[in-house]
């Protein structure tokens, strides 16, 4: 019986767990040469999003979104009349976090988005519904729905795979492989961490002051949704990029906000109660 | 697919005031949104309108079934018809605004209450057929249901029916707050109170469309005395609830208060849907027969429109508050 309702619903059991993969992106060897953005697109087939001009530097993609995984953002430092040693071009290529507790898993209502052997978030293409919770979830504004008529996957909710179908077969995702500087670099996440450190030390040594490393274990961004499994070295302040300085879990504070709700309900049903008491 | 993914304008966003500049320029990556724009369109709020008032009315009807005189059961019962119709359109619409309409029945493939988008899809199943079972139970009752209908709607044990659907229908009427809420949106999310808010406008909206029912019908005044009591404790709630939600979320709620959905919410959803029922049901307390239900009526009337301002500007506007860069930053300040 039980067996004949897992064949039904197509219940499989989940492969073994693997080591936990990720992504450490070292800003501070990013050339903003957009290879990563590229090789994203053409191995998962993802369509162009047209040709926009934003006018902010040379960062014309815009956001993340359904059909653009990865990111490079091109932040301009220079003020009027400093000197050259204070003006700053940073750029970072951004990507989906795979949080080790990620909100978007938490919220989703079908089972779609799952975590995979290799400790990544992916979203199952084939259940989801496009109900959209897991898009406001997101405290990092990454995942996001196809529109509903459009030509790619539509109405579903996409976000980076970390290339799950190359990691099946042992390959590097594609970001990290077309990377010409090394500033993505793939691994098992520990020994990821273990060289962010090392590369932290070795940029402070060499007087950059301002560096700082986002999504490790010890950091204070992981407070709610955890260590990162694709994390950041940093030139500057989270915020320099968009990113929050304690990114947000909503499953943290649903209990009190069910309990604010509940209290209302009671409190009704207890003065109705009240009011039509004793009128049999 | 032009520029599908060009970030979206602040144009929406109310302008800063004189002298928070600074604030605003919080040194974030131009002024680009932290998180993303929601993708839910109008079935959203439509639908926790119509579910918490249909919650809202199998709850006041069941108050009134469980504790109140035999003229209040008459004229209270109703709510249950309104509670049966006001479910119909809520699971097409929350179809509806799904990318896959196909896959609806993929909610149900799990139970995971964590998630407050399940667990609302499994309370709405669950209290749609106690809602029609009940309606259809007192239809048997007053000889409106007869043939074998009427023997089946004889078998729903009424009892069971209204303590369960209670149960349920307060789930759905305190979720839809609390599912918003459970995202990043600073509008939606920095406060704790979103889901008491809509649970006191269902239930406000719900117990108006009760009392709305019973003054169309004739009621006796005793009757619509207490509806309009109960009634105005469920909007006196909603506004203490409203100040205290506004109040914790600041400068946050800015998008509301001040944006671009300000006259529905502080005309709408507070102006006519709290304030001025409490003063109709006030002037109509010494009232008695055609003047008590006309004003009864029509505050009840003021209530359900107001319910659907609330959730409908909160909702519009926290799409808006997505943009807002400084006010995500300020919610995950920690």
């Amino acid at each position: 019986m039980i067996d004949a309702y897992k064949r039904l619903m197509n219940v499989e059991s989940p492969p073994p767990p693997k080591r936990a993969r990720g992504f450490f992106t070292d800003t501070s060897l990013c050339i903003g040469c957009k290879a990563c953005e590229v090789a994203c697109k053409q191995w998962n087939q993802l369509p162009a999003d047209g040709f926009a001009m934003t006018g902010n530097s040379y960062d014309n993609t815009g956001t993340l979104g359904a059909t653009t995984w990865r990111h490079v953002q091109f932040i301009e430092q220079a003020k009027a009349n400093s000197s050259r040693q204070d003006q700053r071009w940073l750029m970072m290529s951004d990507v989906c976090k795979h949080c080790a507790n990620a909100a978007c898993l938490e919220a989703c209502p079908t089972g779609a988005l799952i975590r995979t052997e290799f400790d990544t978030v992916y979203v199952q293409q084939d259940i989801c519904n496009g109900c959209g919770f897991c898009v406001p979830a997101c405290p990092f504004g990454v995942i996001d729905r196809a529109p509903k008529h459009g030509q790619f996957e539509a109405g579903t909710a996409h976000k980076c795979t970390l290339c799950y179908d190359r990691l099946k077969d042992d390959m590097t995702p594609a970001c990290a492989k077309s990377c010409p500087t090394a500033s993505i670099q793939f691994g098992d996440v520990e020994e990821l961490q273990e060289r962010a450190r090392h590369r932290l030390a070795e940029l402070k040594a060499r007087g950059e002051t301002k560096a700082e490393l986002y999504g490790m274990p010890e950091g204070k961004e992981a407070t709610e949704v955890g260590p990162l499994h694709a994390f950041f070295l940093l030139l500057d302040r989270p915020h320099t990029y968009n990113l929050p300085d304690i990114p947000r879990l909503p499953r943290q504070t649903m209990a009190q906000r069910y309990g604010w709700s509940a209290a209302v309900g009671v409190g009704f049903a207890l003065i109705g109660a009240l009011v039509f008491r004793g009128r049999r | 697919m032009d520029a599908a993914n060009s970030p979206p304008t602040r144009g929406n966003l109310p302008p800063p005031l004189a002298g928070e500049d600074q604030a605003r320029g919080d040194g974030g990556y131009y002024d680009y949104p932290v998180v993303r724009r929601p993708v839910w369109t109008w079935e959203v709020p439509a639908y926790f309108w119509l579910g918490g008032m249909a919650a809202g009315a199998y709850v006041t009807a069941s108050l009134a079934h469980g504790f109140g005189s035999a003229d209040d059961r008459r004229a209270t019962a109703g709510g249950y018809y309104l509670a049966a119709a006001a479910l119909v359109p809520c699971a097409p619409l929350l179809i509806a605004d799904l990318g896959r309409p196909d896959r609806f029945h993929h909610m149900l493939r799990i139970f995971k209450p964590l998630s407050p988008m399940n667990l609302g899809a499994w309370t709405l199943t669950g209290f749609t057929p106690i809602a029609f079972a009940r309606a259809a139970s007192h239809a048997a009752g007053t000889g409106l249901l007869r043939g074998p209908l009427g023997a089946l709607a004889r078998l729903v044990p009424t009892r069971l029916a209204e303590l369960a659907g209670c149960a349920l229908g307060l789930t759905l009427a305190g979720y839809s707050g609390v599912l918003l809420a459970a995202t990043n949106i600073p509008l939606w999310a920095k406060s704790k109170l979103l889901g008491g808010l809509f649970m006191a406008s269902a239930l406000a909206s719900g117990s108006a469309a009760v009392t709305l029912q019973a003054a169309r019908r004739g009621a006796p005044d005793a009757t619509l005395h207490r509806l309009a009591a109960l009634e105005s404790a469920a909007s006196a709630g909603e506004i203490a609830v409203l100040a205290g939600y506004l109040t914790q979320s600041g400068r946050t709620a800015r998008p509301l208060t001040r944006g671009r959905f300000a006259a529905p919410f502080w005309l709408g959803a507070v102006g006519a849907g709290a304030v001025l029922p409490l003063l109709l049901h006030r002037l109509a307390g010494g009232r008695r027969g055609r003047a008590l239900q006309s004003l009864s009526a029509v505050a009840s009337l003021c209530t359900i429109a107001g319910s659907l301002a609330l959730r409908w500007s909160i909702f519009e506007a926290g799409k808006d508050s997505s943009e807002d860069q400084s006010a995500s930053f300020e919610l995950s300040s920690g």
